[in-house]
């Protein structure tokens, strides 16, 4: 083959093929020796350095870490959470301010909860008339009586 | 290469054994590396001295990433470099690549090694160091462009168009040996 046929085919098989002398190999391994020697003396790599060389080890400290701080946000700001809904039982304004379902709602959440029972009765019932007849107030009364033994 | 990752393994933990096999192993392929760049055997054989020095010194906290072979042969092409610039200025030509192997030890070694490294070693003398070296990585090292590239601090493009001017180049004066 011309070496200017294929110029990288000549150049890969005229690579050289040398040996090292002998005395080459003696002076370099007793150098590298007592490199290794000096380096093992000047400090002996900590078992942790060792485990935190691989990168499974730093991928698992960097998750621990992560999570740590995200537990200490957490614990720091809890998150808000709403108040219990008031469960109504009772469908109608006169049904809600009954000793029953003020005590259930009393149960459910407080004080509170019978408070805002309370108001919203009151606004299921509409604004107020400026004038009540007796008889009208009889009349409402019983009616309210007769759904309730219903 | 499992071999292998278990010899640096236990380098790494302080086997001079190890070492000496990985070592056995490596030696002349760097010291041909080492005898192209720089065409003087005796330059050449104290830098991978040093090179084996230097790795020996990391021992506990040596980290590899690609292949050893990749690695050494990396510091040698640095270190070659370096020895490179700061050798004296003299003007290093044919008749200096003639006298290479003159430090060798035992003159049957050195007179085998002549007549096999020397030819492309002259060849290569004439080329641009620069462009030199990345041949003599990929061709003969085996390294990838984009290796040699981060290996050398160029951009993979530097790297291929070194290769090919300095094929280019040697081309050019093989053409002209045969001609003569």
């Amino acid at each position: 083959m011309k070496p200017t046929e294929n110029i990288e085919e000549f150049v890969k098989l005229e690579k050289p093929h040398v040996t090292t002398g002998g005395s080459m190999d003696k002076w370099t391994l007793n150098d590298s020796f007592a490199a290794m020697d000096e380096t093992i003396r000047a400090g002996k790599p900590s078992a942790a350095g060792i485990i935190l060389r691989s990168r499974a080890a730093k991928l698992a400290v960097a998750a621990v870490i992560f999570v740590a701080v995200g537990l200490l946000m957490v614990y720091r700001n809890p998150p808000v959470q709403p108040p219990p809904e008031t469960v109504s039982v009772a469908k109608s304004p006169a049904e809600m301010l009954t000793a029953k379902s003020l005590i259930i709602a009393y149960r459910h959440g407080g004080i509170e909860a019978v408070e805002r029972q309370c108001d919203k009765a009151l606004k299921m019932q509409g604004p107020r008339l400026d004038k009540l007849e007796i008889k009208e107030l009889f009349a409402e009364i019983e009616t309210d009586l007769e759904r309730m033994e219903l | 290469m499992i071999d292998e990752k278990i010899l640096v393994w236990k380098f790494n933990r302080g086997s001079k054994d190890a070492f000496q096999m990985l070592y056995e192993k490596y030696k002349d392929d760097l010291l041909g590396l080492a005898i192209t760049l720089l065409r003087d055997r005796s330059l050449a054989e104290d830098v991978v001295h040093d090179v084996f020095v230097s790795f020996a010194g990391t021992t506990g906290s040596f980290h590899l990433s690609g292949t050893l072979k990749g690695y050494l042969s990396t510091c040698v092409a640095n270190a070659a470099r370096d020895r490179n610039r700061s050798r004296s200025r003299r003007d290093v030509g044919l008749e200096a690549a003639e006298a290479m192997g003159c430090n060798a030890g035992d003159p049957v070694e050195y007179a085998i090694d002549s007549e096999q490294s020397g030819r492309l070693t002259q060849l290569l003398g004439r080329v641009a160091y620069e462009q030199r070296e990345v041949i003599v990585l990929h061709l003969h090292q085996g390294m990838r462009f984009k290796e040699i590239a981060e290996a050398l601090g160029i951009s993979i493009n530097t790297a291929q168009s070194r290769y090919r001017y300095g094929l280019e180049k040697l081309r050019s004066i093989m053409n002209t040996m045969v001609t003569k």
